[in-house]
């Protein structure tokens, strides 16, 4: 819902009375009119997309979220209007406050170990000369470029039980607790492993993409700092990391809502269980809507989901913001 | 000089370890699904398939309807690409390039879009796919694999647009060319890296979708590959071997096309981004 | 102008899902001459509960008797629920679907089952009371019963030869000794006994004379704190601990007879159609495999055992109703209700044709038990504390992994409670 209300003020409409002044010949002014409705002409796919198929779904589930929705009435096609009844007894109860705290905790986590280890995987990139670089370019690709349902399989099977190889190597290493444990047992070790498997995934994104803009930065400015006689971490910090500055938050800000949606993940692997102990909000929207077949109650959980995804985020597009007012 | 040593060694030596661990894990699912059963459920790991057999990968796709599934999922997938390529073609070429009202709207508007949690709507999108009698077709997944991939493609796209030189555009168009055949002629040339390193998210993302296929599809037929990987748990329980070919299988396409597209895409990247 | 477009939408939709519901009713053609030339049925059954040719002579001899096609689709029983849900509410259901019979009431309520009230009285008149008692829903016929079976014990012969083991064992105690003396003698894994075999834990709680829930008023609330459950779950975690089956699991995932199929497991407890799927895994097991009731605390009683059951229900949307009634009436007739009762040693759903159990060896080793067995409570809200994940396996687990079992009946309560009580 917040998508359509950020909608921007129809354009088409507005424009089109403005064409319709012109009537006749087509005077400059007339013509740069008609060029004022081409960006806009160029965006309707996009918005007409969004609208039907974002939107609609969105409204949909704002609906839902105000339903008593069952396997009866969802089997019968009956509409039971509940009023907020489903957002009552989310919010009142324990367990929605405790998989909010659980997933913003798990998203801090993993996006900071992401972004610090990209960048500095990004940072070792240039530093690598060019055959070394081109060898560990393509162990990065290949990690990032694993199917999520493919790569949380394979986990599946490093981190098994039996015949895991991660057991018998910490069993081998002098770890031999290690060698029948099981990885799903408890809250931590499957934190453990979806996190591994989490970070895996996304460092190479942050790293490739950050050693590309490192080689964008003017070898001058380096000098320029040489000059004033910076040594190389003066130099780090007064050239690369504000030139980094703007890579660095947009990536921060894609990999908070992909880590925060890591619902693929969570779930392949452990259900989020133990004990329901590693669910997150989508795990959990979908656990108590889809899975419990009480699918009124879910559309209220996803509704709030998506307003703590907005709030985690709000930080970065106020940032957004002010920029394009600046750029513009 | 000892000092200097080490200043070289140690990149070299963090890069192979770091290569190590992003490989191990893809390595292991070859060699698992390539081993005789014998082989992966050994006491000690066998670290080379020495054995090699193709038993694990005759398991994987004799299922049923296989061909069928890799059908739809190419459909579904290079289609949705497509469409989102070309509708944000047009919008990141407007955001980049124009000036109009409610252009940081626009912006907002998608990076929102790009926010949407899919997997928490999905009954919301069954409900409407089933009231429109639309349920077992590629139709609907394909329109929507589309949004999905939408608004980061258009964003992603915008930044790429924008780092092609506007003087080169003018140029053109003081040559007499149009706007259209400057765009057509200079700009779009410029932006095929641009345009690989993005379909390539959109390639992961619609290929890897199996939440809202599994509650939109229950017919065989229009069923896509993620369900067939996703099954495989429970329908063949702990035979890691022909899980392990499936989830190879499944990921060789990408896998090739990202190796492909990604040099390409980087270097085109860095090219660019140095010119400008 | 985008307002005017939404609207537009929004009608189309609503004109379609009219149309749909207008589909509904009619074009059911009454069998004519022709009878039902070119229709075909679909018919959802579970993953391994009929074999594959009983299917395909089923499906020749309808299409002789009414000119129609059969295709039987095969569903795991993971997410079933969620699945069957969505597909009831859909346009065109599956005509005719297994479901289990703790989860027939809840589907009962929901007005998904076709009313079969006179299917039953046609063909339904010598239908055993007992097994039929989860398809009648207020009175009403919303299912009919297909197949029931309990539990046994399924062990490799070769194994407890090595061991020195010359008798099956006739109570718990003989039952434990003989398992320990497996694991002494052999390399084998005595028993394989995931953590959340929880049908076995049913069955020990019935055993106990316990119950999993209980009523308060008119509420049914979690009774797992109940001493009896806990005799039941320490029953169930002293045998678990001679396996090494991870504590989590189920029997499904993986499949215990495909375990049981690589040879190196003493024994395990399921259905007897399960030494079908360990003989698929690897042909070379079968003649190893032997079946044993569950023994009980005493040599005179078997141990408890949840009786577990198929219906076959006719989704009320289907637009081939009297089709469906009639794909009813011939798998569920003596020939080929007896032949599936033949062939996978399961109980029949009336007494006349218990005679195809004679010589069936899993058959005999689970009747004994049959008449000490039981079943979940046959009310609508059980359903819900089947999904997972359900609050029984977290119990299960909670207590292997070194709770007591009044600690870990506290740590679910909440959860097995809500679920009772969710709305429906």
């Amino acid at each position: 819902m917040t998508v359509q209300t950020e909608r921007p003020p129809s354009g088409p409409v507005d424009v089109r009375k403005t064409d319709d002044e012109g009537p006749g010949r087509p005077t400059p002014r007339a013509a740069s009119r008609a060029g004022a409705l081409v960006p806009y002409l160029l965006l309707l796919p996009a918005c007409v997309a969004t609208v039907l198929l974002l939107g609609w779904p969105l409204l949909k589930d704002v609906l839902l979220s105000f339903q008593n929705l069952n396997m009866a009435q969802l089997i019968q096609h009956v509409t039971e209007w509940n009023g907020i009844d489903n957002y009552k007894e989310v919010l009142t109860g324990e367990d929605f406050w405790r998989v909010t705290l659980r997933s913003i905790l798990f998203t801090a986590v993993n996006v900071a170990l992401t972004m610090v280890l990209g960048a500095l995987v990004g940072l070792l990139l240039a530093r690598l000369g060019r055959r070394m670089r081109f060898t560990l370019m393509m162990g990065l690709v290949l990690a990032w470029a694993m199917p999520v349902v493919a790569a949380t399989t394979v986990y599946q099977w490093l981190f098994a039980q039996r015949f895991g190889v991660v057991n018998w190597t910490l069993d081998k290493l002098g770890w031999h607790s290690m060698a029948d444990y099981s990885w799903t047992s408890s809250q931590m070790s499957t934190f453990f492993v979806v996190t591994v498997l989490i970070v895996w995934m996304s460092v190479p994104f942050v790293a490739i993409n950050l050693y590309a803009a490192t080689t964008t930065i003017p070898s001058e400015l380096y000098e320029a700092a040489a000059l004033d006689g910076a040594g190389s971490w003066r130099s780090f910090t007064t050239v690369t990391l504000p030139f980094l500055r703007p890579f660095l938050y947009a990536t921060t800000f894609l990999e908070i809502i992909w880590i925060f949606k890591a619902f693929v993940q969570v779930y392949t692997f452990n259900q989020g269980g133990p004990d329901r102990l590693t669910e997150i909000l989508p795990v959990y929207a979908y656990i108590e809507g889809v899975g419990n077949q009480h699918y009124g109650m879910g559309a209220a959980i996803a509704v709030l989901t998506i307003l703590i995804l907005l709030g985690l985020t709000a930080y970065y597009l106020r940032i957004v913001l002010k920029q394009e007012e600046d750029e513009l | 000089m000892k000092r200097s040593l080490f200043g070289r060694l140690w990149p070299n030596v963090t890069a192979v370890v770091l290569f190590i661990g992003c490989v191990f894990p893809v390595y292991w699912m070859f060699a698992t699904a390539f081993k005789p059963t014998g082989d992966i459920i050994a006491e000690n790991p066998v670290w080379i398939p020495v054995d090699v057999t193709f038993e694990h990968f005759r398991t994987a796709t004799e299922v049923e309807h296989f061909w069928t599934y890799v059908t739809n999922s190419l459909t579904v997938t290079v289609l949705a690409v497509a469409f989102s390529l070309i509708i944000a073609l047009a919008g990141s070429f407007a955001l980049a390039r124009m000036r109009f009202k409610g252009r940081r709207g626009f912006i907002i508007g998608f990076m929102l879009a790009q926010m949407a949690p899919w997997e928490v709507m999905i009954i919301a999108m069954y409900m409407i796919v089933r009231d429109a009698s639309m349920l077992n077709s590629l139709v609907p997944l394909t329109l929507f694999y589309t949004m999905m991939i939408l608004p980061f493609t258009i964003l992603t796209l915008r930044g790429f647009v924008a780092a092609v030189p506007k003087e080169l555009e003018e140029s053109a168009m003081v040559d007499g060319c149009t706007r259209v055949q400057a765009f057509r002629r200079i700009i779009l040339p410029l932006l095929a890296p641009g345009l690989m390193s993005t379909s390539l998210f959109g390639f992961i993302t619609a290929w890897n979708e199996f939440a809202l296929v599994l509650v939109l599809n229950k017919e065989a037929e229009a069923k896509t590959l993620p369900l067939w990987l996703s099954s495989f748990q429970t329908q063949f329980g702990d035979d890691w071997g022909a899980t392990m070919a499936a989830s190879s299988l499944f990921a060789v396409p990408i896998l090739i096309l990202f190796v492909f597209l990604q040099r390409r895409a980087v270097s085109g990247l860095t090219a660019g981004a140095v010119k400008g | 102008m985008k307002r005017k477009l939404i609207a537009a939408i929004g009608i189309a939709g609503m004109m379609v899902s009219i149309a749909a519901c207008g589909g509904d009713s009619g074009d059911d053609k009454k069998a004519g001459a022709d009878g039902w030339a070119g229709e075909t049925l679909t018919v959802w059954v579970m993953d391994g509960s009929s074999p594959d040719q009983w299917q395909k002579d089923l499906a020749a001899e309808f299409e002789k008797k009414t000119k129609a096609k059969v295709k039987f689709e095969v569903q795991q029983w993971n997410g079933i629920q969620q699945k069957l849900t969505t597909a009831l509410s859909e346009e065109n259901p599956p005509d005719v679907f297994e479901i289990g019979n703790t989860q027939t009431p809840a589907y009962a309520k929901t007005g998904g089952l076709a009313d079969l009230g006179d299917l039953k009285k046609e063909i339904g008149a010598d239908w055993t009371e007992s097994l039929n008692e989860s398809s009648v829903y207020e009175g009403k016929q919303y299912a009919a019963p297909w197949y029931f079976a309990n539990r046994v014990v399924l062990y490799n012969k070769k194994i407890w030869a090595d061991a020195g083991i010359k008798e099956t064992p006739k109570t718990r105690d003989e039952f434990y000794k003989a398992l320990k003396t497996i694991g002494e003698k052999t390399d084998a894994e005595p028993i394989y006994l995931p953590g959340q075999n929880w049908y076995h834990f049913v069955g020990l709680v019935i055993g106990e004379g316990g119950e999993l829930v209980k009523k308060e008023g008119d509420k049914y609330v979690s009774n797992l704190d109940d001493p009896k459950v806990a005799a039941a779950m320490e029953t169930y975690k002293k045998f678990q601990a001679l396996s090494k089956a991870p504590k989590d699991k189920d029997e499904a995932t993986p499949q215990q007879g495909e375990v049981f199929a690589k040879g190196k497991t003493g024994a395990f407890i399921g259905m007897g159609w399960e030494a079908g799927i360990a003989t698929k895994a690897n042909p070379k097991i079968e003649k190893e495999i032997g079946y044993f009731t569950i023994p009980g605390a005493t040599a005179d009683k078997p141990e408890g055992v949840f009786l577990g059951g198929s219906n076959l229900a006719v989704a009320a949307g289907s637009k081939k109703q009297e089709l469906a009634k009639e794909f009813l009436k011939l798998a569920l007739s003596d020939k080929f209700e007896g032949r599936l009762a033949k062939l996978n040693g399961v109980i029949p759903n009336k007494e006349s044709l218990q005679s195809n159990l004679e010589g069936n060896a899993p058959a005999e080793a689970a009747a004994p038990a049959a008449a000490v067995g039981g079943t979940t409570p046959l009310i609508p809200e059980w359903a819900a504390v089947e999904n997972e994940p359900n609050p029984v396996k977290t119990y299960m687990t909670a207590v292997l992994n070194g709770k007591s079992p009044a600690e870990a009946a506290k740590q679910v309560e909440d959860e097995f409670n809500k679920r009772l009580a969710q709305q429906q």
